[in-house]
């Protein structure tokens, strides 16, 4: 392997690159397995040799890092087994209905706020990624060097530093009637958790996950997620993703998604928190009569960057996908959506829809969307669309005609707006839960004072 | 009196629209408002509920005892001033029922009342559904979202009902309606008809006034009433038009 660098890279970058080469290095000891150590040895060369994207780089040219380039993040400390966070306050994330849970303290899964993994419902098999990494030998196969992950910067950061996640099974016709949600709460300052997080689902199996990003206090962290899911035939997966970190954090998360015949995904992601953030779907159809819906409710103000993308990938006939994000943005916030629909040549009867709308609440607000197709069939029905606005200032005067005050109508009108997506979630509890917090960011998250909270 | 309206003058993006209208309207009484396209009808609506893009320039306005020119649109909604509107808004997202319910406990706060419940308004909501013969369904769906021309006209005179205005402006309620829409609209007008409770009617059409026979019409030409006289002046203006009228006013 080669560590020639082939790009310019600033000063600032490389020693941020040199600071994540070591971090990783101090993770690759004699302990770990041949598969996972030659998989950090190839993102340790890749991080040498591309460092962080920069604004040149087109899918980076709104989402700059340079703050985060500036951070030198640090590991969790992985042997503090001691409870760091109280059931007291676990209490204020813990939403109000049954589910299975897991609770992830700065990176490292807690066993004692965490359910016993070793009496889940049948059907369902749950592990940390660092019990996984030590029991199974399957683990290797994952990090082959073309494997998807390397193909996105934070990808490779990823496998440079993971150091937990989970692992999750469904097994064959087992529909998993308990949501199970994975909260992950950032406690330190300056640390960087880093998690890779695997779920299949096998044939005909159902399960709905709900993965939750907090902060306990206003700490300046950083969360490095990647998810694979893969949905057998017939499967049916139900995604929530809600990230609601302290305004300094960073958020990352890529997910890589294949789903094969029949089988069904939808995925909600609603973007709140972190001064930087970015969601990222990579979705591969890979089978006949596959249907998928991807959502986003995104809210941010004062000098937040929340990036949302979507790559679909039509590769077979008769599948359908439907996408519909909103956004809201106020102060001098930064939206960014890029979403592309590529239909393969294969994919004739293709049905694919893709909506982004944003609402700018300031005249300093700024969205970014790139709703982009490519299209190799020729019988399938497609369309994309985008639009960006002010609210309609008739809309507001009808409400105040009626004697509504014109704070409220506004909120009302902002709200209703962004509530659109929460819709598809399927499951009533936890939409209605989603729609809360939602709703909550926006009516106490200083929309609407149009200054500090 | 309820409302009066001496030398108003309001203008839009530098352009005068307004230009010295008078106008006085005690308790109970129907005025209706006619005149031709253009001539200020909608402005002058749209002036007295206090839209901000109109500029009142001079002229003051009395409605029940408060300088309605120096109240926010929702203050003068509080106080009774109801405007039906010419081209009713569409709100996505944001029910019909969640939108009256907000508005009633807006008013009824304004009067010292207790907020409605969900299961309270709707008992109070029945028979007005009822009386405008409301698909059920309106109810939930967004404000005006897909309604058909004729539902956010109906829409908005079921506002009217539930809101027990003081003062209903109607802008051109009437247009828009097939036959028995507009039997249902004028029915909720007159049932809405009290001692207490004053109408302004702008419309284009005799035929709504044949069902709600209005005290009152007026002419409006050119930002100002030109001629006012009694409901014959209606027929008047249905047999002949406008222009005799506006030519004498030239003249004048
Ligand atoms: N933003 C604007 N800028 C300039 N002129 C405007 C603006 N809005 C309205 N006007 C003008 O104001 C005048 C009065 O309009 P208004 O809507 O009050 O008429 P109207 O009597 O209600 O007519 P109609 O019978 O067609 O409803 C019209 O000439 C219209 O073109
Ligand atoms: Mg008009």
């Amino acid at each position: 392997m080669s560590n020639k660098r082939t790009r310019k890279i600033s000063p600032m970058a490389t020693a941020a690159v040199e600071h994540y080469v070591g971090l990783s290095n101090s993770l690759n000891t004699s302990e770990v397995s041949s598969g996972v150590f030659a998989a950090r040895q190839h993102a340790q060369s890749l991080l040498l040799q591309l460092a962080f994207p920069t604004q040149r780089d087109e899918q980076w040219q709104y989402t700059k890092l340079v703050q985060f380039v500036q951070n030198r993040f640090e590991l969790p400390n992985l042997n503090a087994q001691k409870t760091t966070l109280s059931k007291d306050e676990l209490e204020q994330f813990t939403p109000p209905y049954e589910r299975i849970q897991l609770i992830f303290v700065d990176g490292v899964l807690n066993c004692d706020l965490s359910d016993d993994l070793s009496s889940l419902p049948n059907g369902l098999r749950i592990q940390s990624m660092r019990d996984e990494l030590q029991n199974s030998t399957s683990v290797a196969s994952w990090f082959s060097e073309d494997a998807l992950v390397f193909s996105e910067p934070f990808g490779v950061l990823n496998t440079a530093l993971f150091t937990d996640g989970f692992v999750l099974n469904v097994a064959e016709n087992s529909a998993i009637e308990l949501p199970v949600w994975v909260l992950h709460v950032q406690t330190q300052d300056n640390q960087i958790s880093t998690l890779t997080n695997r779920v299949q689902l096998a044939r005909n199996a159902e399960l709905t996950l709900v993965q939750q990003f907090v902060s306990l206090s206003e700490v300046q962290a950083c969360t490095n997620v990647v998810t694979s899911i893969e949905v057998a035939n017939s499967a049916r997966m139900r995604q929530v993703v809600l990230q609601q970190q302290a305004e300094a954090s960073f958020y990352f998360h890529n997910q890589f998604v294949s789903q094969a015949s029949n089988s069904d995904f939808n995925t909600f992601y609603a973007g709140m928190g972190s001064v930087l953030s970015r969601h990222q779907n990579h979705l591969s159809m890979d089978g006949e009569h596959i249907e998928n819906s991807q959502n986003s409710a995104c809210l941010a103000r004062q000098k937040q960057v929340v990036d949302s993308r979507t790559h679909t990938l039509h590769n077979q006939e008769w599948g359908a996908s439907r996408q519909l994000h909103k956004y809201v943005l106020a102060d001098s916030a930064v939206g960014v959506f890029d979403g592309m629909i590529r239909v393969d040549r294969q994919a004739q009867k293709t049905d694919g829809q893709m909506d982004n709308k944003n609402l700018l609440l300031s005249n300093t607000a700024k969205m970014n969307s790139k709703p982009q197709l490519e299209i190799y069939a020729d019988d399938v029905k497609c369309s994309h669309g985008s639009a960006t606005g002010q609210i309609n200032p008739d809309q507001i005067f009808y409400l105040q005609a009626r004697g509504i005050p014109r704070s409220q109508a506004i909120e009302m009108i902002t709200k209703a707006f962004l509530m659109e997506p929460v819709e598809t979630i399927n499951r009533s509890e936890v939409k209605n839960w989603v729609g809360k917090q939602l709703s909550n960011a926006l009516l106490t998250g200083g929309y609407f004072s149009g200054g500090d909270k | 009196m309820l409302l009066k309206i001496e030398n108003l003058q309001a203008q839009i993006d530098e352009k005068q629209i307004l230009k010295g209208l008078n106008l006085e309207i005690n308790a109970g009484e129907v005025h209706a408002i006619m005149g031709p396209n253009g001539a200020g009808k909608s402005t002058l609506a749209s002036v007295l509920a206090g839209k901000d893009s109109y500029e009142v320039t001079d002229g003051l306005v009395n409605f029940d005892d408060h300088d309605l020119l120096d109240l926010s649109p929702e203050e003068r909604a509080r106080k009774g001033l109801f405007l039906a509107f010419q081209y009713p808004v569409e709100i996505p997202g944001v029910s019909n029922k969640l939108f009256m319910q907000t508005a009633v406990n807006a008013v009824r706060e304004e009067q010292g009342l207790p907020a409605l419940d969900m299961f309270d308004f709707d008992e109070y909501a029945k028979d007005k559904i009822a009386l405008l013969d409301m698909h059920p369904d309106l109810l939930e769906r967004s404000v005006n979202v897909g309604f058909s021309g004729g539902e956010k006209k109906r829409n908005d005179i079921f506002q009217m009902a539930l809101l027990q205005p003081k003062l209903c402006i109607l802008d051109e309620t009437d247009s828009g309606l097939d036959i028995d829409a507009l039997r249902l609209v004028a029915n909720g007008i007159n049932s809405l008809r009290s001692a207490e409770r004053s109408f302004i009617v702008v419309t284009h059409y005799q035929r709504l006034l044949d069902y709600i026979k209005p005290d009152f019409v007026h002419v409006l030409y050119d930002g100002k009433i030109i001629k006012s006289g009694g409901f014959e002046l209606a027929h008047e203006l249905e047999a002949n038009g406008y222009d005799e009228i506006i030519k004498q006013h030239q003249q004048a």
